[in-house]
């Protein structure tokens, strides 16, 4: 006789153990709802709702704050909202660390049938006639499919068996599949299985059960892993990392010689990153290339003072190999800026991109969009070398997503999970530079606590910030 | 399918009904509907559509599964037999198929399946200017078949073309008289990018305030993406 099934608040308290500090998590209809309700209220981890909630805990009473499955659910201090398309960058881009989904079947090979269930964590459905109505589950990809191909890790957490006793574990799946070879871990009410590149492997066993009963309900040939555990229900301690930096060296220091740094900032001095400019000069890593407005007129434009910090410090420090802009030259023929001056003595390379493009391209890099046809540029010189494709009658450019090593960004406040705010025009490029870049570093004005920014409020949610300095209120020294 | 034959009584942007707002929409016009589940929904405007009893319509949205008893919603427009398609990533919960499944299964509705991130990109498309872009999700599924497919740094891509619809209908917490707009919750789900994608913008809120009536660093949606507003219920 097997043993009794999990419920499904251990089968999410088990799933929980995946977590990691500061993941980003993305939530699938059913008992992957009900993780968030398993785990202490700290902003450890970023839960994700597809309906366009980023950090919350569990159940909440807010008709307005819903969940992938439509419940209601408590924002964190710290969450924030944001709409369905930034959900779908923030899946596809990279940026989510595991996606967590209740699957109808997973095959050997880790393909999986989703569709939605209701919160009991029930799979499978029964109409009037009492037979199971699968094939409705082909109409509800949801954004499971979006999960499924942009987290770096897929959990399924789902019955081991069907509601008549079919196995949901199968050789290969009985319906088309809305992802192939997406899964990586299957933690079930009876096991936890990991998909391997030969096959599935058991690697836990829940109370009460043996390996043979459950090689005996698993369709999809199940091999034993070297240390066959118990499964165990203890939902881990996940603290926040910390995000905020002592000095801009401090948090520039690993920046690599070559890497490709993503500089915020319009034109003028406003909205630019200056702490972090002179922190990035004074680490003196070479051969950096810079994607930015501008490649540094602010100095030689008249706006403000003089001594004013822009790209410049770091050209003048031999740091630039390359810019791409779409500004790159001094407004004044005369005057030219120290970028100019370098890419006239053959010491920088240059690609120009028109603005709109520019932005394009890094919110592409940013959501996961490999390349976009635009329509601006063709038959100028900006489209040489390009494929054209006509589309509907009018004519595009193809052009490419783009990504960056470091992202040094210029906010207004920043609380400590890293939720940016913005203040008028220095917004800019700093949302969608944030997005794009492998390590995001924010100079802020103010540093305050989770929750002390609105939901409403936050324009860059801090899932996407990795480091944060405060912004001295004088250069002086640093001139 | 617009057309302009009336010119119904209002201020600015701000229509007294949603009747009025809604004027110059035909049969077959292709329409997008903001919502997810229960947040952001334009009920009042989905009444109005139901009213003037306009058919053929094509309908972009979330999903059109049977709202809470009492509620009015798209799957009572489905009904109705006012709608020729849905697109949609989740057009009807799998244990609750309402009328969407009923009419598919009698072959009076077309249903057109796309993963919500492809959609919302498609309509991002559609409303930036894009013409198409390249999307590694849905490669080898059923999402993919028919389409081109073209590897960039070593993965498969699919091409996904953009989306524009003749009108689109939204939900906002409060707008100013010029258009700007603010959510609130779940409720901005997919108001800012269907905003951008439709020829004709409509939409239904809780507020209308004066100019200036809305903190400038919260705007979501800018008053030029939308040409009217109503009052909801």
């Amino acid at each position: 006789m097997p043993g009794k099934p999990l419920d499904p608040t251990a089968m999410a308290r088990r799933a929980a153990q995946e977590l990691t500090p500061g993941a980003v998590v993305a939530l699938g209809p059913g008992i992957p709802c009900r993780l968030p309700g398993e785990l202490p209220p700290n902003g450890g981890v970023w839960f994700l709702a597809e309906s366009g909630v980023v950090g919350f805990q569990g159940l909440g009473v807010d008709l307005n704050v819903v969940d992938g499955s439509g419940e209601p659910v408590a924002l964190l201090p710290g969450g924030s909202f944001t709409g369905v398309v930034n959900i779908a960058g923030i899946l596809r881009g990279g940026h989510t660390n595991l996606a967590i989904l209740q699957p109808a079947q997973v095959s050997a090979s880790g393909d999986f049938v989703h569709w939605t269930t209701n919160a009991t964590g029930a799979t499978g459905t029964t109409n009037a006639t009492g037979t199971t109505s699968a094939t409705d589950g082909l109409f509800a990809p949801g954004s499971a499919v979006d999960m499924a191909f942009g987290a770096s890790r897929v959990v399924a957490v789902m019955p081991h068996q069907g509601p008549a006793g079919q196995p949901n574990i199968v050789s290969q799946c009985s319906l088309p599949v809305d992802g192939v070879g997406c899964v990586d871990i299957i933690i079930t009410d009876a096991a936890v299985i990991r998909v391997g590149p030969t096959g599935l492997e058991l690697v836990e066993i829940a109370p009460g059960w043996t390996a043979d009963e459950i090689i005996a309900i698993t369709d999809a040939p199940l091999t034993l892993a070297t240390n066959v555990k118990d499964m165990t229900f203890e939902v881990p301690e996940l603290i926040p990392p910390n995000k905020v930096y002592a000095t801009a060296i401090e948090a520039l220091k690993d920046v690599p010689e070559g890497a490709v740094v993503n500089v915020d900032g319009f034109a003028g001095p406003g909205g630019m990153a200056h702490y972090l400019m002179v922190g990035l000069r004074d680490v003196g890593v070479k051969g950096l290339q810079l994607i930015s407005n501008t490649a540094g007129i602010a100095r030689m434009s008249a706006f403000g003072a003089p001594n004013i910090i822009d790209h410049s410090i770091l050209v003048e420090n031999n740091q630039v190999a390359k810019a791409t802009a779409s500004y790159p030259v001094s407004p004044s023929a005369s005057r030219p800026s120290a970028f100019e001056e370098a890419y006239n003595r053959g010491e920088t390379e240059l690609e120009v991109v028109p603005q709109g493009t520019l932005a394009e391209r890094l919110r592409s890099g940013g959501a996961g969009v490999a390349a976009f046809y635009t329509p601006t540029g063709v038959g100028t010189l900006l489209a040489e070398g390009k494929e054209t494709r006509t589309i509907d009658g009018k004519e595009y450019v193809l052009e490419m997503g783009m990504r960056a090593d470091f992202c040094i960004i210029r906010g207004h406040k920043a609380d400590t999970l890293g939720n940016v705010v913005y203040k008028g025009t220095s917004r800019n490029f700093n949302p969608v530079m944030a997005t794009t870049a492998r390590i995001t570093v924010v100079e802020v004005d103010e540093i305050v606590e989770p929750g002390q920014l609105g939901p409403e409020e936050i324009v860059t949610p801090g899932l996407f910030v990795d480091r944060i300095v405060l912004r001295p209120p004088d250069f002086s020294a640093y001139l | 399918m617009t057309s302009e034959t009336e010119n119904p009584p209002r201020q600015g942007k701000v229509f007294p009904s949603g009747l009025a707002a809604l004027n110059g929409i035909t049969d077959g016009a292709s329409v997008l509907v903001a919502g997810f589940g229960g947040c952001g929904i334009p009920v009042k405007l989905l009444r109005g559509l139901a009213e003037i009893g306009v058919g053929n319509l094509t309908l972009i949205c979330q999903g059109a599964w049977p709202q809470e008893s009492g509620k009015f919603g798209i799957a009572d427009l489905v009904a109705g037999g006012q709608v020729k398609k849905i697109i949609s990533p989740l057009p009807f919960l799998p244990d609750n198929g309402g009328p969407v499944k009923e009419l598919w299964e009698a072959g009076k509705l077309e249903l057109e399946i796309v993963p919500q991130g492809i959609l919302a990109e498609r309509l991002r498309a559609g409303g930036a200017g894009i013409g198409g872009v390249f999307l590694p999700t849905g490669v080898g599924t059923r999402f993919a078949e028919g389409k081109e497919v073209r590897q960039f740094d070593g993965q498969d891509h699919i091409f996904e073309a953009a989306l524009k619809a003749d009108f689109a209908l939204l939900r906002a917490q409060a707008a100013d008289t010029l258009g700007n707009m603010v959510y609130q919750g779940s409720g901005r789900n997919w108001n800012p990018i269907m905003a951008m994608a439709a020829a004709v913008t409509i939409a239904e809120v809780d507020q209308v305030r004066e100019r200036g009536g809305l903190d400038p660093e919260l705007i979501i949606t800018q008053a030029i993406f939308i040409d009217r507003l109503v009052l909801a219920s």
